[in-house]
């Protein structure tokens, strides 16, 4: 236990808050918790020591050298993948704890990483990266469910990840889309379920949270080919999609910061939004929708997964459950598709949505108590006013008024919230 | 799952791990046996590309050809067939971007750009490995060599099998470009 908790365990007995009896068994109590978890700091610095392991032994193959045959420099280069191999059959086989899975897993990920590219090396096959990404994150992907590696799952959406702005987005010479990389998603998934189901409030959990959302924005922007303005559709869908998902039951016991689903999907929603409350995107979307594309299809399947997961939660939540930032998705569809001849309309539209959803978070904020959502909410109708003035002709005392106004709107929403809580403390 | 389950599943992905790596060795060793040898001949390279590592970078004469066929498109990939010249030196009978029924060799290759019937591509074997205390000496010797005004005297070897393509070596006046630093 740690040595301040055992130093406030002391001051509450010797002020006899508690009896020393108490104490003891408290003390007691959390020191056998403790023994029963399996060492954590044990497993990462197993992971690390793999990792530095395995690039050590890569770069000292990696020289090249000229004094050995072929054949020589062929069959060491297979020499990490033969121990990777090993070490992850024998922890298998002898059902050796998590740390030995976890740091053979990561070896043996960079091994076949290094085979691969070894040979390359030494009979000059140049072949490009992004089919060298994609072979190593299939030959690496099933390992995650037979060793139950973590590690090696957030190895592998690395690698997709880089995979997919490899294919479709940095190598110009290339314009092929990157399709498997929703097979490597949709395989990591049950991982992450797993993972969300047994230890929902574990840090794994947490990193996983942030990194798969954060994969699939970032892979997002290599399906979009040609036509950028339903590019906007594809991400506004997406972040719908993951605000849905992090308003679900199964996350209702995290913490905001804790929940990646619903920041990222609440932040690109405004942020995609706040963009088109501006008179110019509209103007530049008019009667470019192609129907018959990659990204209306993939649009289109996003969608389906939007709306099936919010109807979700209807049914499971009730009607009544559901805020603003849920359905802004299918709202920005009906502006997009319906109404993007026009370019006043859609525009004034998007601009009380975004007022909309900025009310809807400082309502959520001052129900739960969360100073943090409640100025976040401030903060998307703050910045909207200050968007406006970019392209509106207003007096400086009708700015300098209304900005005067927002600042008192921070003081008071703040104030008033303290107080209540304050109240809420007292009763 | 039973761990025996789980053991023989591993066992297969494991195979599979060798698997990859062998197949290239062994489709690499099949065109340096039984694949036509070809020489290609390199070009001086921008002297301000910066030295990668340890490998030096190769481009090659051969990098286009005069087409009737506008539908070329940037990034696409096509076939390159080969033919020897009255020097023995590669050069390109046809493209295509399909491949033909000739028993001709090809390589394949990405076009990087198209303009007034001239396709220009890109070979793919253009980065060859050395023991990295060799590779700068190298790259200097191999930019000296092709900026100095004697014609043909350096050359890549390459093996060609089918799909396979081996960059076996660079040649500096008829030397392995290794011996040719070590002088």
């Amino acid at each position: 236990m740690s040595s301040k908790f055992n130093k406030e365990l002391e001051e509450l007995a010797r002020d006899q808050v508690i009896s020393s009896e108490i104490a003891d068994k408290i003390s007691l109590y959390y020191d056998q918790k403790q023994a029963a978890k399996p060492n954590r700091l044990f497993t990462i610095f197993g992971v690390f020591g793999a990792l530095l392991v395995g690039s050590g032994i890569i770069l000292m193959l990696a020289h090249n050298w000229d004094d050995f045959s072929r054949i020589t420099k062929t069959i060491l280069a297979f020499i990490p993948l033969f121990i990777g191999q090993c070490a992850a059959g024998f922890s298998i086989l002898k059902n050796k704890a998590r740390t030995w899975k976890e740091a053979s897993g990561t070896f043996l990920f960079f091994a076949v990483g290094a085979s691969i590219s070894l040979v390359s090396q030494i009979y000059n096959i140049s072949g490009d990266l992004g089919s060298f990404l994609r072979t190593w994150t299939i030959l690496c992907l099933p390992l995650i469910y037979l060793l139950r590696s973590h590690a090696v799952a957030l190895l592998v959406i690395l690698s997709s990840t880089y995979y997919a702005t490899e294919v479709g987005l940095w190598n110009y010479k290339s314009n092929e889309t990157p399709w498997l990389y929703v097979g490597f998603v949709l395989a990591i998934i049950p991982n992450y379920w797993v993972l969300v189901k047994n230890s929902l409030l574990s840090n794994t959990t947490t990193i996983f949270s942030w990194i798969v959302p954060v994969s699939i924005t970032v892979g997002l922007a290599a399906f979009v080919k040609g036509n950028e303005e339903l590019g906007f559709v594809m991400y506004m869908t997406l972040f719908g999609i993951f605000y849905n998902i992090g308003r679900l039951l199964v996350f209702r016991e995290l913490r905001t910061l804790r929940n990646g689903h619903l920041i990222i999907g609440s932040l690109g929603t405004i942020i995609l939004l706040m963009i088109f409350t501006f008179r110019w995107p509209w103007e530049e979307m008019y009667d470019t929708t192609i129907y018959r594309s990659q990204e209306f299809y993939t649009s289109l399947a996003l969608g389906v997964v939007a709306i099936s997961i919010l109807g979700y939660t209807v049914i499971k939540k009730g009607i009544r459950s559901i805020n603003s930032f849920q359905v802004s998705f299918l709202i920005f569809w009906g502006l997009f598709f319906l109404l993007s001849g026009m370019s006043t309309v859609p525009m004034i539209l998007t601009n009380i949505l975004v007022f909309v959803l900025g009310i809807t978070a400082i309502k959520i904020g001052a129900d739960t108590f969360n100073f943090g959502i409640l100025n976040y909410g401030l903060l998307i109708v703050s910045i909207l006013i200050i968007c406006r003035f970019f392209d509106t002709d207003m007096s400086f005392v009708i700015r300098g008024l209304l900005f005067v106004i927002v600042g008192v709107g921070f003081f008071i929403t703040n104030y008033r919230m303290l107080k209540r809580q304050q109240k809420k403390l007292i009763h | 799952m039973k761990i025996i389950y789980l053991f023989i599943l591993f066992v297969i992905v494991a195979l599979a791990q060798i698997f990859v790596p062998i197949q290239m060795v062994m489709d690499s060793e099949d065109a340096i046996i039984s694949g036509e040898a070809y020489k290609f001949r390199t070009r001086p390279i921008d002297p301000t590309d910066p030295f990668r590592g340890k490998y030096i970078t190769l481009q090659y004469e051969m990098n286009h050809f005069n087409t009737e066929n506008s539908t070329y498109v940037v990034g696409e990939e096509i076939y390159i067939y080969l033919k020897n010249d009255s020097e023995g030196f590669a050069e390109v009978s046809q493209i295509s971007k399909t491949p033909l029924q000739t028993e001709a060799d090809y390589v394949t290759a990405r076009v990087t750009y198209y303009y007034k019937g001239k396709v220009n591509f890109q070979l793919p074997f253009n980065t060859f490995y050395m023991e990295e205390t060799k590779a700068y000496d190298a790259e200097l010797a191999y930019n000296k060599v092709n900026r100095d005004s004697i014609p043909k005297n350096v050359y890549a070897l390459v093996y060609i099998n089918g799909d396979d393509v081996v960059l076996k070596d660079v040649f500096i006046n008829d030397i392995p470009i290794q011996e040719y630093v070590e002088k």
